[in-house]
Order: C-alpha cells, then structure tokens, then sequence
C-alpha cells in the first residue's frame, strides 16, 4: 500500500520523512478523534448554550366561574408595541450611523464601543420617534433601560409600549407608515372583569419570577407571570396555574434573535367552579356597602342543604385588577389602611365578639339540660351577678321572660340567669358541638378559628374564672371570639335539623378544553363535619323562638323584614327564623365599638339558606344587618323563582331537615 | 532537456493517484467555502464575486501553471531558481515597504482583483534555490561554509517573512529547510546542533513571551504575544491585583481565545457524522468569525458538517497527496528531483498539521493556509504550483 511501502523505502532519508509524516498525520487524527467523538458531547453542549436562549413561557391562568358558568376572573389580551432588533433594516440602521458618527477618527475600543452604544440608542430613539408622530401618543425611550436591554436581553424583542388602548391598536394596525422592525405581541392578561365583586375570595395576584419544584431547568429569560397571593388565586393557584412550556431562540454571535424552537409547549391553566351564585353575592355586598357609610363588614350565604357557599362577601372591598400588571405604592397603602382593611376576608380571617347570637348555643344548652322553656324570669331591666353584684345591661324592658319572650327580645336577664344554671361546661359543650374555636375546613386561607373559652383554654390564658365571666359569656361577651363563616354553620346545623357541614366553596377544578385528557377535580357537596346530637324537641323550640324573633311585632329582627310595625313581610312566602346580635367590643371599661349580627335561616318551612350579616360598628342586629339579610333574601327569592338555584350537581338533600 | 514532442502524452505519465487526490481536495475545498460563505452576503453578488467561484477560478489557473510546470524538465527549470529566489527576496523586501496593511500585518500587495501575497511563492523559490544548492556532490555538503550558506538560503526570507510580520508562514520554511538539508546528506552533527539551536532560542523565547518582565521581552506585536499565551494557557489576570483590571484582563483573554474556542467548539460538534453540508451553525451565527472561516479556518467548516468522518476523509486525501510524493521523491534518480519532492512534501505536510493542528488547539493560531481548502488565490497557487514541480519530478524522473 502507497502508505506502508514508504514506511518500509530503502531511503534511510525518505523513510524516515515519511515516518515523520505518519506520525503527524497520526497525532492529527487523534487529536481529532478526541475532539470530534469523545468530547464531542460536551462541545455540543458548549454550541448550544452559546447559540440557544431559553425563554421561559407562562401558562395562561385558568379561569374562576361561578355555580353557573359566569367567568369570575378571565384572562383578556393585551397589546404590546415591541421592537424587533434583529430585523436586518434596522441593524443596517445601526451600522450606518456608527460609521457616520465615527468618520475617519481613530477610536480606541472602549471608545468604539462607546459609540457604537449612542448610535443604537439613537437610532432606536428616533424610531420611536417616528412610531410616537404615527400613534399620536408622546412615547420615549430612555437610554439606560434600552441598553440594558440590548447587553441582556437582546433575544426579546424590546418593549416599546405596553397594554395598547383600541384606539393605539386600531392606530398600530391601520397604519401604513409604521417603521420596520415593529410589531404588534398579544399576551393574555389576567382580568376581574366585574372589579370589585368577590374581590376578597377571589385574591389577587403579584408578579413572580420563580419557579415551581418541577422546573428543574434555569432560563435565561422569563416573560411576565403571576402567582396568587390570597383567596382562590391563592388556594388553587397550582391548578390555575398550568404549567409554563419553554421555548430556544437561536441567536447569533451578537446576540440577535435568528429563530425559534418552542420545544415545551405550555399547558393552559385550569379552571376552577365556584359555588358562589354570582347575582346573590353581588347583592350581598351592594346590601353590605349600603348598611352603612364606608361599612366594613361581611355577609354569607350557605346552602343549608350541604354546605354549599352561595356568598361569601366582605365589604370594604378592592379591586383585583390593580394588581395587574403591578400595584402603584399609593394604591397598595390604601389597601392596608389600618382601618378599612379591604384585603383580609372578613367572613373567615375576621374574628368578632358575637354578642347575643351565642344566645342560641345557651338556650339549647339549657333545654338539653333541661329548663324548661315555660319559666318565668322576672327582669328588672338589668342583670347582677356575684357578690360584686356586677350589673350587666340590657335593652329588653323590666317584664316577666319566657323562653321565646326572652330569645326574641334577647333578654339579658333571662339569659344570664339561664346560663348560670346550666354552668360554663354545658354551656362550653355546646359551641363545641358547632366546632366554635376551630376552623371549618373552607378551601380559603388565611382562616382564623375564633375562641371558644373551654376549661383548657381558661387554664393556658386567664387563670381564673368567675360567674360573672359565665354570665358574660352566657350573652356572647367577655372571651368568645367566631367568625361570620362559624355562625353560618352554626344556624346552618339549627336548620337542617343537626347537621354541621364543612363549608364548600369550589365545586371542581376542571381544564378549560372539553378534550383535554387531565384529570378533573370534584368536591362533593354535603361534607358532613358532624351531628350536633341534640332533640329534634329543644331544635323545634328553638326555630320557633328564632321565627318569632322575626315575626312577632316585639322581636328584634321583625322591623327589618316588615313594612312598619304591624305592617305585612316585606319577603312574599318566604318565613325567615334569626336571632340578632350586638357585641359590644371594650377597652377595659369603655365601650369603643360594636360589632353588630344577624344570623338567620330561610324559608321556615323547608329550610334551604343560611344567611348571617356582620357589619362592624353597626346600629344594632336588628336595624343595620336585618335590613342587609333581608335584601339577600329578595335577592335569594328572584334567583330560586329564575330556576337558577338548583344544585350545580344533584343537590344532595339533607332528610330530617323540615320544619314543622 | 527533453524534446518538445515527448510532452505530448504528458498526461498519461502524471502521477494519477496523487492527481485523483489534488481534484478531489479542490471539490472539497470549493463546496465548503460555498458552505462557509452561504450565510456572509446580505445581497446578492455577481458570480464572479462568490468567494467559491473565485476559488474555482484560482483552481483553474493553479491547475493552468502546475501544467506550464511540467512542460519544462525540472533540471532545466531550477537553473531559473536563483532568479526567481531573489525575485521573490526583492518581493519580500518591497511588500514590507508597500504592502497593504490587513490586521497590522503587511503580506499584501494588492493588484485590486486579487491580493497577491508574495511569502506563498517564496516558499517556493526557497524550496527550488535550496534543492539547486543541495544537488552538488556530497563533499561540498561537508563543508561548514556550505552548511551556512544553506542556512543562509533560509534565514533571508525568513526574517523578512517574520518582519511581516507572518510567524506561520517563516516558520514553516524551518522544517522545509532541515528536511531537504537532512535529505542531501548534509552531516548529521551538523543538522544536530542546528536543531539544538533552533530549540533553545525557540525555548527562551516561549520562556521570554510568557514569563519575562515587559523590559526584557522580545519584541514582537501585541496581537501575536496574546496568541502564544492563549496556546500555553495563561492566565492573564495573574498578577493583577487590582479588580478592574482583572476583569478587563479576563475580558482580554476571552476576546483573544474566541477564534480558538469557536474554532474548536465547531469541530466537536460536529461529532461522528456532522450537521451536514450547509447546515453548520457555528458558521451561520457568526461564532465562528466571517473573516477567517473560509480561509484559515475552513477546516473547522468541514469538520462541523461532516463530522469526524470528513476529517478523517481530508486526512486520507492529504496522505494520498504527501506519500506520492514522498514515493515521486524515491523514484527520481537524482538529488536534484528528491530533494524538490521531499521540499515540497514537507511544505504541504507543515502547512496541513499547523492549520489543522490549530483547529484542534495542538498549535497556535497562525495565518498557515491549509492547501487548496482555503480560500485564497496566492495560496491556491502556490499549493497546485507545488504540485507541479512534484509532477515534474515524476514525468521526468528517468531523463537523467
């Protein structure tokens, strides 16, 4: 062979090139064969981290619907004007003037480099210039953000304007005198688009720049996404979420954009169904804002069937989308106004004083025990307890009370000495059996759970206990705290015969694509807590008591639900049993607020809704938050005779539940 | 001299082999400027100013004047070797004083079509005064004052090539030199100490370039210092104590290490099997730098699209070409003709491992054109010119 027979030349000289030559050509092909086959990996590797930008792409986010389908939170386009640098004109555009700023001076790098950065900014200006004069909107661009955007970024396209009115995109797209190099970007946005209507339950999203566990890859850029931070945003913020894909875009040496590979594409977010009646929850925070001037406060509708939240409102509120794209400081400090507080959900993160509400768990407490119903208790109008004689008062005039007198007039003297009979473990026995203390359960955080003062809790937070604590405790004073969403649950279980649920407040979380093969989520409705175990006889005297609270002309809720005082009910067929509330909030000796309550169940005769009202500050149960309960009512009514009330599912109907 | 009329079937006496081989490098090397080239112009250029097609042209006439080579015996063409090796020294003297300057460097002369580079065609000359100088009989060879006339022959355009300044190329006439000396017999003491020679003043000055304090240091350019220290690795924020500078020192290293690593990234990816013609990106980006990637680094070109297979394809084409004429040299019957294939064998083969060998980063970075790949007419030329005299030697080879 041509190679071997030289190796072998006679030619001592010849042979001895042409071993030398072997040996080069040989150290040629092993260099080769390490570069190009066995580190060939790693090379690959090298080509594509210098030659590819991963950018990272936001799912769009799911959507939040009501019981019946209307879209709660939905994601709207928004238009952005960004600037495509790695368009051919407009790099030309950058040379030509580097070269004619530069002449024929002599520059070192750092001055080349220098000018070269004016000449881009320049040129970049005065293209927004142009496009400024075309939208007829004043546009600038200043020089540090655009450079910025160059050194780093200069894959993206660089935004020239954000979040186009119509107007601007009508202007953009008609035009015929836009300069090369812009375009038009379209990129879901989220939107509340009925502002401030469940703005608490359903939260409100921030800007998030991190990733989830599952992304174990580092990007080189991310596009604008969001995370929740309260309510259903928050809460399933992992299914609305979806998951971002991921796209390469191939650049060349200088950094401009060549092409694109999206090579993980994203998985829109799910959406979540609501068993919030959007026209009810609606109507429940017109009522509340209306209860009172800058009222704050909160109402909720459950379904006393199984649990199911028809409304969930808290007044003040806010409106979600100020956090898109971002919350201005001012904004954001009118939003934690010490005061008003809209953020918080006051049904459930709200922990109040229930005043005479609680006046409910005492009397079935003691009907449990015993007292009968048909005692009479002389008032004089006030109540003294202990050897202190510490006078407790009351708004029920000197008279003699029965149970039923005593409940509708909510007669302090009646349930003092009521309470005291029955003792503070009977009395503490019976908030536990309506899990007073303890969270429900609701799918929202943050919950709170109240405080119910059981002998456990005496001992790690007071010491001592006195009668006069029983006899405070007995008209909802002194240390028991709940929330409106506790006292839904309570009247809840009074009106469906004994059963407390967990409240529910998302029907399914399901992907928005009929044919999308992910896995759905459903929540059965009627998630039995517990049964509070007590006779269907002291229930019936109670819901008695409770109705005529409501329709004798003495009762305290009965002005809200009549016109005038022997007037007819202002709600046609539908009979509403409540007790009212007022607690009042202390410091030390002074009264400084009040917090006041009106917690009711409807229609009597086959109890379906539990309607509590809690507006802080307030007149007083009956006037301020029987009027709010009572335009729920209305609102309830309209919704049931519109056929729109039926189960989202089959209802699962809870027996026993009559009331007869 | 042979009559006229014998050159008449003179193409059926070529060596065909290494004929075979020389084609397909030019189909090798055309396709993959027309590769390395695809993504550089912005508009459209007449044919006529495609660097592939200009290669084409280059190849024509390379293969025109390799012909008009071997019309003439090579005993009758070496007795014009000193005329044209201070023709080309004249040259070499007059592109120092009126070349045109590309990257601080004065190798050009431009003749507005083409830039004709003279140190391509010294080599040549070198290679033929050296070969003529050598043919005389073996105890003239012993004499020292010979020895260093020879030394002579190549020191001059050496130096005049190194004042260039083009490291590479001066270079190169280094092993030429002592290969054809070691091949006409000159004593072996001799070559001995000048390889010693050769060595230690190679050795102080790698020594001087990396580690001596800035008064000391041989002078050379800037551009050329940074490269041997990207090839030996030097860390160029060493000493530096103060931030700034270090990072602009690193900055330095990355700019003066960024045709390397490309060069180098470009051939790895290629991997086993390569992207496929055309379809290099290293290239096409623009990492690999457009100025150099049809020319001194058109290998990397090759070995990113077809992968190791294509380097080991160009190898073998490059062996067929260097063992031929390693074979063309044993069969001459003179001196003269073996020493002019072995000249000529070893320009090829030092061009071949230092542009590849610096592909892979085994070698500097140096302006060596790989022959017939690169693009470049005084390249092209001077490659088929010597492919020509190695021809004639063939052809020749039993009129003596």
């Amino acid at each position: 062979m041509l190679v071997f027979d030289q190796l072998q030349k006679n030619d001592r000289v010849l042979r001895a090139l042409a071993w030398g030559i072997a040996a080069g050509l040989a150290v040629l092909l092993v260099g080769l064969y390490y570069v190009q086959v066995i580190s060939a990996q790693r090379f690959r590797e090298e080509q594509k981290n210098q030659s590819f930008r991963t950018v990272r792409l936001p799912a769009s986010r799911g959507k939040i619907l009501d019981r019946r389908g209307v879209v709660l939170a939905d994601n709207r386009p928004s238009y952005h004007v960004s600037l495509y640098l790695e368009d051919r004109a407009i790099r030309e555009q950058f040379k030509a003037r580097y070269r004619q700023a530069k002449g024929n001076r002599r520059l070192t790098r750092d001055q080349q480099a220098q000018l070269a950065r004016a000449s881009r900014y320049e040129v970049v200006s005065n293209l927004v210039a142009e496009l400024s004069r075309v939208l007829r909107e004043p546009l600038a661009v200043a020089e540090a953000p655009f450079t910025r955007h160059y050194e780093r970024s200069l894959a993206l396209p660089f935004p020239v304007l954000t979040d186009l009115n119509p107007q601007q995109i009508a202007r953009f797209s008609e035009s015929s005198a836009i300069p090369a190099g812009f375009d038009l970007e379209v990129r879901p946005i989220r939107w509340y688009p009925h502002q401030t209507t469940a703005a608490q339950l359903l939260g409100y999203l921030v800007r998030d720049e991190g990733s989830t566990d599952e992304e174990e890859m580092s990007f080189n850029y991310r596009l604008p996404d969001y995370t929740g931070i309260a309510g259903i945003e928050f809460a399933f913020n992992d299914d609305l979420k979806g998951k971002p894909g991921a796209k390469s875009v191939q650049v060349n040496n200088l950094g401009y954009r060549q092409s694109e590979i999206i090579w993980s594409p994203v998985e829109s977010g799910q959406n979540v169904h609501l068993t919030i009646d959007l026209s009810i929850q609606k109507a429940a925070e017109v009522a509340l804002s209306q209860a009172l001037n800058e009222a704050r406060g909160a109402a909720v509708v459950m379904d006393v069937r199984n649990g199911d939240l028809l409304a969930l409102a808290s007044a003040p509120a806010f409106d979600p989308n100020v956090f898109i794209p971002s919350v201005s400081w001012s904004v954001w400090t009118n939003l934690n106004d010490e005061k008003l507080r809209p953020l918080p959900h006051r049904a459930m993160y709200g922990t109040y004083p229930l005043g005479s509400i609680f006046k409910i768990v005492v009397g079935l407490a003691a009907l449990e025990a015993g007292w009968d119903p048909t005692n009479i208790i002389t008032s004089p109008g006030y109540a003294e307890v202990g050897q202190s004689r510490h006078r407790i008062e009351d708004l029920a005039p000197p008279g003699d009370y029965d149970f039923r007198r005593g409940f509708l007039r909510s007669c302090n003297k009646y349930f003092v000495d009521t309470g005291l009979w029955v003792g503070l473990d009977r009395i503490v026995a019976m908030g536990q059996r309506f899990h007073f203390g303890e969270k429900t359960g609701i799918e929202l955080r943050p919950e709170s759970a109240g405080v119910l003062p059981t002998r456990e809790w005496i001992r790690d937070n007071r010491g001592a206990w006195f009668d006069g604590d029983t006899a405070n405790l007995s008209i909802g004073q002194g240390d028991v705290t709940v929330t409106p969403l506790q006292v839904a649950c309570m009247v809840t279980a009074v009106a469906n015969g004994g059963t407390v649920f967990t409240p529910r407040l998302v029907d399914r979380v399901e992907p928005p694509d009929a044919f999308d093969q992910r896995p759905r989520k459903a929540f059965a409705p009627g998630r039995i807590r517990s049964q509070i175990g007590v006779s269907a006889h002291s229930l019936s005297l109670l819901r008695e008591a409770m109705l005529a609270d409501v329709e004798d002309p003495e009762g305290t809720g009965h002005d809200a639900f009549h016109r005038g005082r022997h007037g007819p009910p202002l709600l046609e067929n539908f009979r509403v049993g409540a007790k009212t509330g007022t607690a009042e909030v202390k410091k030390g000796r002074i009264t400084v607020d009040k917090i006041t309550w009106f917690a009711s169940y409807g229609p009597c005769e086959s109890p379906r809704y539990a309607v509590v009202v809690m507006v802080e500050s307030g007149g007083g149960g009956g006037t301020t938050c029987g009027r709010v309960a009572q335009k729920i009512y209305q609102a309830i009514q309209a919704r049931e005779k519109a056929g729109a009330l039926g189960g989202i599912q089959a209802v699962a109907a809870i027996s026993g539940g009559g009331g007869n | 001299m042979i009559p006229l009329d014998k050159s008449a079937d003179l193409r059926f006496r070529i060596d065909k082999m290494q004929f075979a081989a020389l084609l397909g490098l030019m189909v090798l090397g055309a396709s993959f400027i027309y590769s390395a080239t695809l993504a550089h112009q912005s508009n459209e250029v007449p044919l006529y100013n495609e660097p592939y097609f200009r290669q084409l042209v280059w190849y024509a006439a390379g293969i025109t004047l390799a012909f008009v080579v071997c019309l003439v015996d090579y005993h009758g063409l070496v007795r014009w070797s000193y005329v044209a090796y201070w023709t080309m020294i004249v040259l070499l003297v007059v592109v120092l004083l009126v070349g045109k300057t590309v990257y601080g460097a004065r190798r050009w002369f431009d003749l507005g079509f083409f830039k004709l580079q003279p140190s391509e065609f010294a080599k040549l000359a070198f290679i033929m005064a050296q070969a003529h100088f050598l043919s005389r009989p073996a105890d003239e060879l012993r004499l020292p004052a010979n020895f260093f006339k020879a030394l002579g022959l190549m020191a001059l355009p050496f130096l005049l090539i190194l004042k260039e300044p083009d490291l590479g190329s001066a270079i190169v006439l280094i092993p030429v030199g002592l290969v054809m000396m070691f091949a006409a017999g000159v004593p072996v003491k001799f070559l001995r100490r000048l390889i010693l020679g050769v060595g230690i003043v190679v050795g102080l000055f790698v020594v001087d370039v990396l580690y001596a304090p800035p008064k000391w240091q041989f002078k050379l350019e800037e551009y050329q210092r940074r490269r041997l220290w990207v090839y030996f690795g030097r860390d160029y924020t060493s000493g530096l104590a103060n931030a700034a500078e270090r990072d602009k020192a690193r900055n330095q290293q990355r700019n003066d290490s960024y045709n390397v690593r490309q060069a180098l990234i470009s051939v790895g990816s290629g991997g086993l099997a390569g992207k496929g013609w055309c379809k290099g990106t290293q290239n096409a980006l623009g990492f690999l730098p457009r100025a150099v990637a049809h020319n001194d680094f058109i290998f990397s070109v090759i070995a990113e699209e077809k992968g190791f297979m294509g380097s080991v394809m160009v190898l073998a084409l490059y062996s067929v070409v260097l063992f031929t004429g390693i074979r063309i040299a044993g069969q001459t019957r003179d001196r003269l003709g073996t020493l002019l294939a072995a000249g000529v064998v070893t320009l090829w083969f030092s061009h071949i491992f230092i542009n590849i060998g610096m592909n892979i980063r085994i070698m500097p970075v140096t302006g060596v054109p790989l022959p017939l790949l690169s693009y470049g007419g005084s390249s092209v030329l001077s490659a088929l010119i010597a492919a020509g005299l190695l021809q004639n030697v063939y052809i020749h080879r039993r009129s003596f």
